[in-house]
């Protein structure tokens, strides 16, 4: 699934150590990254696999279903996961922010969270502050460029799932 | 008013630092259109067919006298020498060439205005009551909380690729001037029986192609809970809400699909969620620094009446029928509210140039505690008007073409900008309003029929709000020639209703005269005192469908 990127992860480019798993291949023992239908179909086994398992969120559900996937749907299994992909198909189609938040905020979900799929400019630093710590960019975009943009807005109006309190908040510290 | 502090001031600072940069990455070719689209229409900038156009937005229609006079320089540096006033509460530039448009930003950023979010599929400007602090028999001023809302939803980073644009409307009155019930969320300011103040929410009306009035998802929610909910709202309709179809994208469309039980369900349980962190309860400190700004002026303490007034109505009969038809009762004896309406007889509906603007926001400074207000009828409203300076503020208007005494009347038509400027419509809309006013000049026999609400679309979009039209005219096409479908008993207060076509359309020639029967068909069965809507309500469509298809 993956196209050509470079992965920018708490803001530094790095080597991605994860893979994202042939379907039809048995796993290997290197970092995999799995739909959301084989980790509900291979659960029990997964569980006893021992290496870090990721999984792959989508957001037009590949035509299977019109809104793309639940997240609520990965709540039994976030015990096994160390990753969380959010696709984002087009960068018109936001849904993957609020999967983020919930994933955060209301799992408490402390692994990786990225975004893959097309993604703007000026959508980085918005995703940063939904929880999402790594992006997977297009090799044209350089670390300066994305340094940049994180800084454009210093701060923010609101909460969300980062350590910014939002300025009706921190008004009255 | 709000006065930004240095929180706000930064913020849009480095915003429009940000678009200064996008902008230059366009010109240069860095940035093709297509990757440039999302960014221009998040700073307010849409590509209409000959050129950008700016919507600059007014939070909750609140302008200062220095707001104003920074309108009407805009207007004449960047633009044609005048703006249009939106039925958004917003005004709108037609002409800035777009290398310019950081400049523009950052003047207006001075006066603490920008036009963030006045487009997008994001969270819009908020909109409110044009009469806020004014009006006798409000709960709160609503600007308050609109204040928060439109804080909250600033740069929200989770809200701001939503399915389509999301609009909340705010009132604190029992009467709806801000039309809540069309809104993606209305608010009504309440007050339960213990004397606390809360808020009534009414989730998923709109306009366009299918129109719906609001389902009301919740009775009473607590001040301190406000946010959380309106979150929990915001995050089902960004879940949940189709992206396979634009025009099944809004949260009406959701509303209606899902139906209201179960979307009511969905919204508690993620209210539920939300409200359990307490994340996104206001301190009260904060709540109160808010509220100090919109504290009331000091009014003077005035008899109920004004001698001025009164000696003044007896001696100039335009000045009174002025009074009767624009000035409404303030809460405050000796004030009234002065309605100016940009709908002269023959004009261009919500248009002002920028010496009008410099002359109310002049009217503003002197007479009006510095207030002005923008309303969803595409109307200027100076707030607080002592009943002894009515006279001269209306001779200052008056000189200005600002005067025109058809607050609510036939002529005070809303109209979309229509095949003269849009390349969706199917049929003129300003030239039928234009039409409709000249036929109906006479002011007095506009004042004896009284309250009546035209509203023209020129296509089914609805810019023009004709579906909540007492009288709404629909363009519609045939085979090329212009065709008129009038619809009847719409509106869009609190008593909101969609209207009801009449049958067959009309052809540009004929569509005045129908207009007229309906009028005549109204005025032949009126009880004393009966508004139009109210007896439409009472006859019901067939008397009036016998008359315009009678042979
Ligand atoms: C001339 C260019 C314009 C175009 C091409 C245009 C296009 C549209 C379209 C496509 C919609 C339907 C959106 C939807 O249902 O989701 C719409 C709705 C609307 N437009 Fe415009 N518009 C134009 C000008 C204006 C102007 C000048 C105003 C304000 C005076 C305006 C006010 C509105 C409003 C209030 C709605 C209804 C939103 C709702 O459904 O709640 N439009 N417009
Ligand atoms: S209603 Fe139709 S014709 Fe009128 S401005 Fe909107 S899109 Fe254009």
């Amino acid at each position: 699934m993956p196209n050509e990127y470079q992965l920018m992860k708490d803001g530094a480019l790095c080597q991605d150590e994860w893979i994202y798993a042939d379907e039809e291949v048995g796993l290997s023992d290197a970092p995999s990254i799995i739909s959301l239908s084989r980790l509900k179909a291979e659960a029990d086994v997964l569980r006893a696999r021992n290496a870090k398992l990721g999984v792959q969120l989508l957001a037009d559900g590949n035509g299977k279903t019109k809104l793309g996937e639940d997240v609520q749907e990965l709540e039994p299994y976030l015990d096994m996961l160390s990753l969380v992909s959010i696709a984002f198909p087009t960068y018109r189609n936001g849904r993957g922010f609020s999967a983020a938040r919930v994933l955060r905020e209301q799992f408490n979900f402390d692994g990786e969270l990225r975004a893959s799929g097309e993604v703007l400019h000026d959508q980085w630093a918005m995703m940063r502050r939904c929880g999402i710590t790594a992006f997977e960019l297009a090799p044209s975009v350089s670390l300066e460029t994305f340094s940049d943009a994180m800084g454009e807005l210093t701060d923010a109006y609101q909460p969300a799932a980062d350590d910014q309190r939002g300025a009706l908040w921190q008004r009255h510290k | 008013m709000y006065r930004y502090d240095e929180f706000d001031h930064q913020l849009v600072g480095e915003r429009v630092k940000q678009f200064r940069g996008q902008v230059e990455r366009r010109v240069s070719g860095e940035l093709t259109e297509d990757a440039f689209k999302p960014l221009r229409l998040m700073n307010g900038v849409y590509l209409q067919l000959h050129a950008y156009m700016l919507r600059v937005a007014i939070p909750y229609g609140t302008l200062s006298s220095k707001q104003m006079r920074m309108q009407a320089h805009i207007a004449r540096k960047y633009d044609r020498g005048y703006g249009h006033f939106t039925t958004r509460q917003n005004i709108q530039f037609n002409w800035p060439a777009l290398d310019k448009i950081p400049d523009l930003l950052e003047e207006l950023a001075t006066v603490e205005m920008h036009a963030i979010q006045t487009s997008g599929n994001c969270i819009r400007n908020v909109t409110s009551d044009q009469y806020a602090a004014a009006i006798d028999g409000e709960i709160e001023d609503p600007r308050i909380i609109s204040e928060i809302i439109r804080q909250w939803s600033t740069f929200h980073p989770e809200f701001t690729y939503l399915p389509r644009k999301f609009k909340i409307a705010v009132t604190g009155h029992d009467n709806d001037r801000a039309a809540i019930k069309l809104h993606d969320i209305g608010i009504v300011i309440k007050q339960n029986e213990l004397g606390d103040v809360g808020y009534e929410i009414h989730v998923g009306g709109g306009q366009g192609r299918t129109p719906f009035i609001a389902k009301k998802m919740a009775d009473f929610v607590p001040k301190a809970q406000l946010l959380a909910y309106l979150e929990a709202v915001m995050r089902v309709y960004n879940m949940l809400g189709r992206r396979d179809n634009s025009y099944k994208a809004r949260i009406k469309i959701m509303v209606h699909e899902t139906g209201e039980v179960e979307m009511r369900r969905l919204i508690e349980a993620e209210f539920a969620k939300i409200d359990a962190s307490q994340m996104l309860a206001v301190p009260q400190a904060e709540i109160d620094r808010i509220s100090a700004y919109f504290a009331s002026p000091e009014f003077e303490n005035l008899p109920a009446t004004s001698a001025t007034l009164d000696a003044a109505q007896a001696q100039d009969a335009d000045f009174a029928r002025w009074v009767r038809a624009n000035v409404v009762a303030h809460k405050q004896h000796g004030y009234g509210i002065v309605n100016i309406s940009l709908k002269p007889i023959g004009g261009v509906p919500g248009d002002a140039t920028d010496v009008q603007m410099e002359a109310v926001a002049d009217l503003a400074e002197r007479y009006s505690f510095d207030e002005i207000r923008v309303t969803h009828e595409q109307n200027l409203v100076l707030p607080h008007i002592r009943l002894d300076d009515l006279k001269t503020v209306y001779d200052a208007l008056n000189a200005h073409e600002l005067a025109t005494a058809n607050l609510g009347l036939i002529s005070d038509t809303i109209a979309c900008p229509g095949l003269d400027y849009c390349n969706l419509a199917n049929a003129r809309s300003i030239p039928l309003a234009q039409e409709i006013s000249e036929r109906f000049a006479d002011l007095d026999q506009q004042y004896d029929i009284g309250e009546l609400k035209i509203k023209i679309s020129g296509c089914i979009n609805a810019c023009g709000h004709h579906h909540v039209g007492h009288i709404g005219i629909l363009g519609v096409d045939k085979k090329g020639t212009e065709f008129y479908q009038i619809s009847l008993g719409g509106s869009a207060d609190e008593n909101a209703s969609i209207g009801t076509i009449t049958g067959r359309a009309f052809t540009e020639e004929t569509i005045v005269d129908a207009i007229e029967t309906v009028v005549t068909t109204y005025t032949d069965m009126r009880q004393t005192d009966e508004r139009f809507i109210d007896t439409y309500r009472r006859v019901g469509l067939d008397p009036f469908k016998e008359r315009l298809y009678a042979e």
